[in-house]
């Protein structure tokens, strides 16, 4: 990744292993090498919107809940995280 | 075996890859500069061809590897390319354009100064061969030499 480009993190390692897909298997559907699964995993490289997209509506999920420009909580801190007060 | 090869080479850690890469690019300007040397010795003409051909084997084997490496991402020989793929072409045809436009004004520099100097340059087949050799070979392999120097180090598999 070069220099000037801020990190994207992601979550698509842990997406990957919940649906039990391997990188091969996942690049099939997106229509991409395998080894770009790997790069955008250890966060070398940043996908398009095109493919962040595309991973999003494959995922099922909301774009940024699996790309952050601030790095990513685990899920289950998101999921189980307490309500703040005025919201309870 | 030709795929446990290519494989290998795909998995070369960019340090070593850089490593073949700096000798690619210095092995023939040395090979010629030996060359260039030997012809005022009194060695016999057969052993100084057979010592540049010898010098010049790891720039072919470095020269094979890059290309290989590079699988067909640089000349389009890969039926299908992705975004990475792409945007990695993409930045290794700029750095050999950069580093092609740095060798031309370094050599420009040089000759100029050398001509400024007092000195005459004589043009004929022993000044013209190696510089058309040289195109000849870094030209077409530049960008692959370059796709080499700069992409990552390939993910474990997963």
């Amino acid at each position: 990744m070069p220099d000037h480009q801020r990190q994207v993190h992601n979550r698509l390692a842990v997406l990957r292993a919940e649906r039990g897909l391997s990188r091969k298997q996942l690049a099939d559907k997106l229509g991409i090498n395998y080894q770009t699964i790997g790069y955008i995993e250890r966060g070398d490289y940043n996908p398009s919107l095109e493919l962040a997209l595309t991973i999003a509506e494959l995922f099922r999920l909301p774009i940024e809940a699996i790309f952050s420009l601030k790095p990513m909580t685990p899920l289950s801190e998101e999921i189980f995280r307490e309500p703040p007060a005025e919201t309870r | 075996m030709n795929t446990i090869t290519t494989s290998r080479i795909e998995y070369l850690p960019r340090s070593r890859r850089r490593a073949l890469v700096a000798v690619a690019l210095a092995g023939y300007p040395v090979a010629v500069a030996a060359l260039a040397g030997l012809k005022h010795t009194s060695l016999n003409r057969w052993l100084i061809l057979a010592l540049f051909l010898l010098l010049l084997v790891p720039t072919l084997a470095t020269l094979t590897v890059s290309y290989r490496y590079a699988r067909g991402r640089i000349d389009g020989c890969r039926a299908r390319l992705d975004e990475r793929d792409l945007t990695l072409r993409q930045q290794a045809y700029a750095l050999s354009h950069r580093v092609l436009a740095t060798i031309l004004i370094a050599a420009t520099a040089i000759t100029e100064i050398y001509l400024t100097s007092g000195n005459t340059l004589q043009f004929d087949a022993n000044t013209f061969w190696p510089a058309a050799m040289w195109v000849i070979v870094y030209l077409p392999a530049l960008p692959s030499l370059m796709l080499a120097w700069i992409e990552t180090d390939l993910p474990a598999d997963a």
